[in-house]
């Protein structure tokens, strides 16, 4: 009698996780590009005018272009701020992960992590269309007395994306479902992101960090990542140290975000 | 069911297990919680300010069977058809379900507002493990179901709350899932819709699916159900034939005798 219903082929798992969790990625960026006129401008338009702002308030206030190696400035600060918006995004939208999408997470029971997966997913695609830019500044650049060089280093960039990739997804296991249970974290995260940004190499360079400052800011575990992006067009930026605290960081964090995550989920579900 | 060597008698393999399951939840949303909560694991018993919602609950379903679930409000039915449904975990006791499952259990809830209809079908379907060849194949009785033709390019916030459950029902009701899950979806739209929802789960029942279904109406639990299990206060009080369950539940909280 159900010879039909059980003939139905059914696929692995890791095919379902694959396809849940691309459907739920395009699903978020068609919402972003179908509601909004300027669509995939917003994704370059917040990056770019912080670029603006912190380019005219260290070049021309604080004249800080004239340190050598970081011209031209405006690429030194892209190569790092379009990362970090990236990086940004996932973790602040990691806090509403679960509480935005309580409904559709209450009837569907696919694997989890996609809900956290999704959003390191969306916000890399927007990050990699997002790209171009710091070409477009390379190339004006080479019309004036500091032109962008590109070097060999531009091959760190795919494991620099790895190492982003893997970091943003264990913080975001960590924060997803604590939220839930502590509303207070929301704004904590926030809180936390903002002294994070100016924690990490991004409006200034891990060359020009004072000495008594330099473990801290090497305890980060973004610093070895950006240093690792910067590299292809500023290569002295590149500190093999801080690329290998940032990957030990980010395994540990991985596998707390992990444990975290599978221990708190029949919790989650229940209070969502 | 194929197998031609098992005796007649022989009970076939049951498509849902439940085995002394237990789910508790807090009473008070307020309540605080702190991290040693968290990570504590499961305690066997309530902490202050938690109930348990269901307990000691085990039955056994064979493919194929349409159970009734009875009981008055916030005696656990919709809390039973999510533990089957695997979106909620059970605190206790082990929940085996051995096929895939459609829930029409908050259908509405997969879809998004600022989406049309068309990406929608697309990506709930997709979400229960449709897959995008299938829907194509599909995508036009699933519209024709829901009688929303006109409106394939409207974004979803722009419906009708009645075609909202209207074009939900049919997406879901769509999926070739063997175990099919109706928890009062229907109490809104029509009653020509719903009629003709009735008349869809009647034509997958004698398909061979097997049906979960919660409902205050006597009428309709009768109508597809063959057992029955009565939930009271948390506890399965009585596992048996739908017409002994709603005589048990109709003596002991029915209005009329």
């Amino acid at each position: 009698m159900s010879a039909a219903l059980e003939a139905r082929p059914t696929r692995s798992p890791f095919a379902r996780y694959r396809h849940s969790l691309w459907l739920l990625t395009t699903r978020d960026l068609k919402v972003r590009y179908s509601t909004s006129f300027l669509g995939y401008f917003w994704s370059i338009l917040d990056p770019l005018v912080m670029a603006a702002i912190y380019w005219i308030v260290f070049t021309q206030i604080f004249h800080r272009g004239t340190v050598g190696h970081e011209q031209p400035y405006i690429v030194f600060l892209l190569t790092a701020l379009l990362p970090w918006t990236w990086f940004n995004g996932v973790v602040s939208d990691a806090t509403r992960a679960f509480t935005k999408e309580a409904k559709l997470i209450r009837s569907t029971k696919i694997p989890r992590t996609i809900w956290v997966a999704r959003l390191v997913l969306s916000k890399g695609i927007e990050f990699v269309v997002s790209l171009p830019v710091i070409i477009i500044f390379a190339l004006v650049s080479l019309g004036t007395n500091t032109p962008a060089q590109l070097h060999w280093q531009i091959v760190f960039l795919p494991l620099a994306i790895i190492l982003q990739a893997a970091l943003a997804f264990g913080v975001a296991l960590i924060v997803a479902p604590l939220v839930v249970f502590f509303r207070d974290l929301e704004r904590a995260v926030k809180l936390g992101l903002r002294f994070l940004f100016y924690a990490s190499p991004i409006v200034y360079g891990l060359e020009s960090v004072p000495i008594h400052l330099k473990p801290f800011i090497a305890i980060n575990p973004m610093s070895g990542i950006l240093s690792l992006y910067r590299s292809a067009f500023f290569p002295l930026e590149l500190n093999w140290v801080d690329v290998a605290v940032s990957a030990g960081f980010t395994i540990v964090i991985l596998v707390v975000g992990a444990l975290v995550f599978r221990r708190t989920i029949p919790t989650v579900l229940k209070e969502i | 069911m194929t197998d031609l060597s098992t005796p007649v008698t022989a009970v076939q393999a049951p498509v849902i297990t439940v085995s002394d399951v237990g789910i508790r939840f807090k009473r008070n949303r307020r309540s605080r919680r702190s991290f040693k909560d968290l990570f504590a694991g499961s305690q066997r018993r309530a902490r202050p300010g938690e109930f348990w919602a269901l307990r000691n609950v085990s039955f056994s379903v064979a493919p194929g069977e349409a159970i009734g679930v009875v009981g008055r409000n916030g005696q656990g039915k919709s809390t039973l058809l999510k533990l089957v449904a695997e979106v909620v975990y059970p605190d206790e006791g082990r929940i085996g379900v051995h096929a895939g499952v459609a829930p029409l259990i908050e259908i509405t809830g997969g879809f998004v507002d600022d989406l049309t209809v068309r990406d929608n079908v697309y990506l709930t379907a997709g979400l229960h493990g449709m897959k995008r060849a299938e829907i194509d194949a599909q995508f036009d009785e699933i519209i024709a179901f829901a009688e929303i033709g006109d409106f394939l390019d409207t974004p979803y916030k722009h419906l009708s709350s009645g075609m909202k459950v209207r074009i939900a029902f049919s997406v879901i009701s769509r999926l070739e899932e063997p175990i099919l899950l109706v928890d009062e979806v229907l109490a809104v739209g029509d009653k020509g819709f719903r009629e003709k929802c009735y008349r869809r789960i009647e034509e997958l029942l004698a398909g061979g699916r097997t049906l979960f279904f919660v409902s205050h109406n006597e009428r309709d639990l009768r109508r597809f159900c063959t057992r029955g299990l009565y939930l009271d206060k948390g506890a399965l009080v009585l596992d048996a034939s739908i017409d002994e369950v709603l005589d048990r539940y109709n003596q002991e909280y029915g209005v009329t005798p």
